[in-house]
């Protein structure tokens, strides 16, 4: 039978978080989520505080058992094989914590031992994950003792130890500085371009999704909105392409009024003209200007940003 | 997390799966074992409280004015109780550093199994079981004269072997409610041992208990390795066969915890407190 393209299948995962002892209480956490992860993508979850991406990452990581629905990782079921998975996956989060006595080789060498690494293999390993992550100045200190950036670096070298086909990321820059986070993007991008991972992250910076991202789903109170590239996505939810003027006199009466203009927006002399497609309606909006003697100093045509369209679906 | 041993896969070799086998099962006696180089109150546990509660304990026995026959049968207890202590904290230690630390979903990613945490974490304890008596068995001979060695060396051995059996199924427990309940049973890490132990004649003969609670002693096997090496000091055996019977209970006990903390790791993967305990 020949390999299925897709390293992560799930079908109608749903999961519900039962609490109490005298009130019960329900949480449903995930309702019928579906996706699937071509081998080698970057997929991104995106979606609100509470819609349920971290649950469906941990019942793909085997960390969770679903109350209803199927997963496969590399096609092996996530509740019958889960042990045949745990070879082959890792995941780091973004608040991820250690054993507070333990310095950074120890951590990896913990860790690389119930992955089975020994020997010189797993020194090799351990010295190498060091480098790799710029760790190696900080050799004889605790874990306690690291900055959130060293803890954070630690976790991802962690989370290649035993060269994970499929990684879950969970936050993995959640509270970073931006050069440490733009390093971290760097070096994930660069396990996908050199090792081939499979990577499923989750983030709330739309940035970070677009530039990393082959694929984005949408999840909010539980169930996946919609699904494809960050393109795709940005035409899919059809906010709209953006005009943005810089005119004088500014903000002239009656560009609301015009066909296709959704919307109007003025900063000072600086107009953000949102209409349903920019390709049809520059032409009339400029004709429209001049008529009305207004000088265009700038013009400029922008596609949505992703965060737009994350507000617009999480709306 | 299964309690059933990995079929050894194919293209996997034997020696290569024992490898790995023996690599995980040391991965948690490294971490045990550097966690005890580096924390002040693993110190505390070896020697502090083992001295003082073997000096104690001598000293009553000098108040009391107690025979030699006398004192060896109350600090054969009192060295039980450390020792137990000791090895089975060990143990919860496998669970307890991750649940401190936030960090045990990263456990349980890995393929890892029950017996690797538990026989582990288990050996370090063995360490430092042997340690606590060696440092209390000094301590009984030089201060009050008891040669805790007098009961004869098969027995004492066969002794602290059952010791730290009974230290492996307590320190299981403690892990699988510790999974089932989170951290409101972090306190059964310490308070189970004692409890264990007074219902075995940890000072004082079974018989002086009420009836049905000698039902329940007869089921704890520390009941009879105590009654064993009290033996060996003169004491007539309550028991035939103590060692025998105290063996098969644990090691009876030992397979019904491991499937009992198997079966709290499936529920909290379940209930996703395995979750809640690395947030």
């Amino acid at each position: 039978m020949p390999a299925s393209p897709f390293a992560v299948e799930a079908h109608d995962l749903a999961k519900t978080f039962r609490s109490g002892w005298l009130r019960r209480r329900e949480t449903p956490a995930l309702r019928g989520a579906s996706l699937q992860v071509e081998r080698g993508a970057i997929f991104g979850l995106l979606g609100p505080n509470g819609a349920g991406k971290t649950t469906l990452l941990s019942i793909l990581a085997t960390l969770l058992l679903p109350d209803r629905g199927s997963a496969t990782i590399l096609g092996h079921d996530v509740v019958r094989e889960a042990f045949a998975i745990r070879r082959r996956l890792n995941m780091a989060s973004g608040n991820a914590s250690f054993v507070w006595s333990l310095r950074p080789a120890e951590v990896l060498a913990f860790y690389g031992r119930l992955y089975g690494l020994h020997g010189r293999t797993l020194r090799a390993r351990v010295a190498e994950l060091l480098d790799r992550f710029e760790l190696t100045p900080h050799l004889k200190t605790e874990y306690n003792e690291l900055s959130t950036g060293l803890k954070q670096r630690l976790a991802l070298a962690k989370a290649l130890l035993n060269r994970p086909e499929v990684l879950f990321l969970d936050e993995p820059t959640l509270g970073l500085d931006p050069d440490v986070s733009i390093r971290i993007r760097a070096q994930i991008a660069e396990l996908r371009r050199r090792e081939g991972t499979t990577i499923i992250l989750t983030t709330h910076y739309m940035r970070e999704a677009d530039e990393l991202c082959d694929r984005i789903a949408f999840i909010k109170g539980g169930r996946i909105l919609a699904e494809g590239s960050p393109d795709e996505l940005k035409r899919q939810i059809r906010i709209g392409d953006v005009v943005a003027l810089r005119l004088d006199p500014a903000a002239p009466a009656g560009l609301a009024d015009l066909a296709g203009v959704l919307q109007v927006q003025a900063r000072g002399d600086r107009i953000d003209c949102t209409v349903d497609s920019a390709e049809k309606r520059l032409s009339e909006i400029l004709r429209w200007l001049v008529e009305q003697n207004v000088v265009i100093r700038d013009c400029q045509v922008r596609e949505p940003e992703l965060e737009e369209v994350f507000v617009e679906l999480a709306r | 997390m299964s309690w059933r041993a990995e079929p050894i896969a194919a293209g996997v070799g034997a020696a290569e799966w024992w490898m790995e086998e023996w690599v995980r099962l040391s991965a948690f006696a490294y971490r045990n074992l550097i966690m005890a180089r580096r924390n002040v109150f693993f110190l505390f546990e070896l020697t502090f409280w083992p001295g003082v509660a073997m000096v104690s304990h001598g000293l009553l026995t000098r108040f009391l004015d107690l025979t030699p026959q006398m004192t060896a049968f109350i600090l054969v207890g009192t060295i039980a109780l450390s020792a137990v202590q000791v090895c089975q904290l060990d143990v919860a230690y496998a669970v307890l550093f991750d649940i401190w630390s936030k960090s045990m979903k990263h456990q349980f990613l890995t393929p890892v199994r029950i017996h690797h945490l538990a026989l582990g974490s288990w050996v370090v304890g063995v360490g430092r079981g042997v340690i606590v008596w060696a440092l209390m068995a000094l301590i009984g001979g030089r201060a009050f004269g008891f040669d805790f060695l007098g009961a004869g060396g098969m027995r004492v051995a066969l002794f602290l072997l059952g010791c730290f059996l009974t230290a492996l199924v307590i320190g299981l427990l403690v892990c699988a409610l510790v999974l089932l309940w989170g951290t409101r049973a972090e306190t059964s890490a310490w308070a189970a041992v004692n409890f264990f132990v007074m219902l075995s004649g940890i000072y004082y003969p079974v018989s002086v208990l009420p009836g049905w609670v000698q039902t329940i002693s007869a089921g704890i096997p520390l009941t009879y390795f105590l009654d064993g090496i009290r033996a060996g000091y003169g004491f007539p055996p309550r028991f035939a066969h103590p060692f025998a019977i105290g063996f098969a209970l644990s090691l009876l006990y030992a397979v019904l915890a491991h499937w009992a903390l198997a079966a709290a790791v499936t529920r909290s993967r379940r209930t996703g407190l395995l979750l809640k305990l690395s947030e």
